[in-house]
């Protein structure tokens, strides 16, 4: 196989990165005011920063060549937010965000609830189901490895999927294949669809789950840009041998007060009234964030 | 005996499932409910019965394993979620911790079809395929929301387990007006009568199914419409009973696979009773991954939408013997 080498990360400021990020929320808000169907708004938002840390600055990957066998890969484990992924690779040039906004769960959309590999060639995994993208990581990463390629594999979990037992079977796989060219990363918004984490269902103590199986463990702010691009930039070298978890600590539905932290947000539809009310939320929550870092 | 129809008013089955497990809880209190953090449906019951309520979290496979460890010491768990996960996840544990020591576990869900827009994740259209094919599980799927409850309250008394299909559930009209149907599991309803066809079916298509019946009845035709609610243990005798009072003309139509499901159930009655039929039809999911789009669009892009199904019967009707 002879492949061009993609060309590498590149090369944006967490400022750039943010404004990126604040773009992928404002997109999601617009998308989810004019669908008349639920969106998972709640979970999107929370992952925001994630994918925009990933497309658009830590993942190798070329919209203009999504099959070069270089390509870093990802796995939206969390299927459940396809759209945020849509709308975020769209922002990396994948996809038009027209073409996802005006065809959004309609019949025949290659845009859809969740992501359809078949349907929308870009997308590396068709998920939707919880619990199946770590296993589908792990062999992703296995066949790097045995093809001596360099690349990584990236999966994004939700925390409460990592309830489902498959999660903790492929956690084992990982480590007992020695896949230091994965890494995941949990969206740990500490919320699943009808409860709050710890109320019905105990993660804690989380990380040390993941350290217990053997893996390496960086612990961040699923919202500090700066500190997501230090995780990234310091990920260990693919060729070690312990598969990298970043949990993410996040806040469902961040950025529009009225969604944080609140249950009935976990999948909705705003409507034009409530489109213009979480806009307002999400850009006086931006401009406050600008203004305290300038402060600082 | 004609059955007079009239469609009723729409009602969330999800609320009545919540409610009259409220209400079998006080009768029973051996009665748990479990779920997969799928809980809406069964707040009312939470509320009353906090501590013979279960909310595992994402973890479909243990959810099942414990309502059997329930069910084991002698307590009756529902387990209520969304049926893609429940019936294919939990799949051996159903077989294996429920169906095969025999217990009266109940497994209760939403998605069944292709419905709620999620994609070929969400949409459970093998399961009853595969529930049918578990020794010792009573297998039902209901489109009508007051029936719901009636079966669960039926349950009560099995000693097996149960599995009760469902749609969205959040909205689905009333077919039968209290009373006026008999509703027992393990027996077809006949919804509409009629003379020259049967269409059987169930859950979110028996709707469709009297809407083509009373199409064709501007043609001057007189089609029946069987509800066949109860796929598993299935009533022959009221298949060998159509085939003699409807000139032995089949229509099976079904929001599941067009193989597998109650067509093939059908099917298998007529071949090992040796039923003599003049024309039978199957309208349902061809196999393929179905795509986006909302219920009936996905039903008409696969060919078992309302059209369809007049223009299958009408192809039966003219059927020669
Ligand atoms: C196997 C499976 N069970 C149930 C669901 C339905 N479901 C979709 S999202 C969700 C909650 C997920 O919680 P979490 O993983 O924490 O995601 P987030 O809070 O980030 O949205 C549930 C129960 C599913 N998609 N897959």
């Amino acid at each position: 196989m002879t492949a061009q080498p993609l060309t590498a990360s590149r090369d944006l400021s967490v400022a750039e990165l943010e404004e990126l990020s604040h773009e992928l929320r404002t997109k999601l808000l617009e998308l989810c005011g004019t669908y008349e169907g639920a969106v998972h708004i709640g979970g999107d938002l929370s992952a925001a920063d994630i994918l925009t840390v990933l497309f658009e600055y830590g993942m190798t990957v070329d919209p203009d060549d999504i099959s070069n066998p270089q390509r870093d890969r990802f796995v939206l484990s969390k299927g459940h937010a396809a759209v945020c992924m849509y709308i975020a690779m769209a922002i990396r040039g994948f996809f038009s965000y027209e073409g996802i906004v005006s065809s959004y769960g309609q019949l025949d959309s290659a845009y859809g609830m969740h992501p359809c590999k078949v349907q929308l060639p870009g997308v590396e995994a068709s998920t939707g189901s919880l619990g199946h993208g770590l296993p589908l990581a792990v062999g992703m990463a296995l066949s790097a490895r045995h093809r001596g390629q360099q690349h990584r594999v990236f999966c994004l979990l939700g925390d409460g999927e990592t309830g489902e037992g498959s999660v903790w079977e492929a956690a084992m796989a990982a480590r007992s294949n020695r896949l230091g060219n994965l890494v995941a990363f949990v969206d740990r918004n500490r919320q699943l669809m009808t409860s709050m984490a710890e109320e019905r269902v105990v993660f804690e103590p989380y990380t040390d789950k993941w350290a217990a199986f053997g893996w390496n463990v960086v612990h961040v702010d699923g919202h500090d840009m700066a500190a997501l691009v230090r995780v990234v930039d310091e990920l260990p070298d693919p060729d070690s041998d312990r598969p990298t978890v970043v949990v993410a600590e996040t806040v469902k539905g961040k950025g529009v007060d009225f969604m944080e932290g609140n249950l009935a947000w976990h999948a909705g539809s705003l409507g034009k009234a409530d489109l213009e009310r979480a806009l307002t939320a999400l850009n006086t929550a931006f401009e406050a964030s600008r203004t305290q870092k300038e402060n600082v | 005996m004609p059955v007079t129809f009239t469609f009723g008013e729409f009602l969330s089955a999800r609320s009545v499932i919540g409610s009259t497990l409220a209400e079998l809880g006080e009768t029973h209190d051996n009665l748990w409910a479990l779920t997969p953090d799928i809980g809406a449906t069964l707040v009312e019951f939470r509320e009353k019965f906090p501590d013979r309520f279960l909310d595992v979290g994402l973890a479909e496979q243990v959810c099942v394993g414990i309502a059997a460890g329930l069910a084991y010491d002698g307590n009756i768990p529902v387990v209520s979620g969304m049926l893609p996960f429940l019936s294919m996840r939990a799949l051996e544990q159903i077989r294996t911790d429920v169906c095969y020591p025999n217990l009266p576990v109940k497994i209760i869900g939403t998605h069944g079809g292709l419905v709620g827009n999620g994609g070929s994740t969400h949409y459970a259209v093998e399961d009853l395929a595969l529930m049918c094919a578990l020794t010792n599980m009573t297998v039902t799927s209901i489109g009508d929301p007051l029936m719901v409850g009636e079966v669960l309250r039926q349950s009560m008394a099995m000693k097996g387990p149960i599995y009760i299909r469902l749609a969205v559930g959040k909205s689905d009209q009333v077919l039968y007006q209290p009373g006026q149907h008999d509703v027992r599991i393990g027996k077809g309803i006949v919804t509409r009568e009629g003379t020259d066809a049967t269409i059987f079916t169930h859950g979110t298509t028996v709707a469709q199914a009297v809407q083509a019946a009373e199409a064709l009845e501007q043609d001057g035709r007189s089609v029946r419409v069987v509800d066949m609610f109860t796929l598993k243990p299935i009533d022959a005798d009221l298949i060998a009973q159509c085939a003699e009072e409807t000139g032995g003309r089949f229509v099976v139509l079904e929001d599941h696979l067009a193989y597998g499901g109650l067509a093939t159930r059908v099917a298998d009655v007529v071949a090992d009773r040796g039923i003599r039929l003049t024309a039978f039809e199957r309208l349902g999911i061809p196999q393929v991954y179905a795509g986006f789009g909302g219920d009936e669009e996905l039903r008409d892009k696969h060919g078992y939408g309302l059209a369809a199904t007049v223009a299958a019967t009408r192809r039966v009707l003219a059927a020669q013997p």
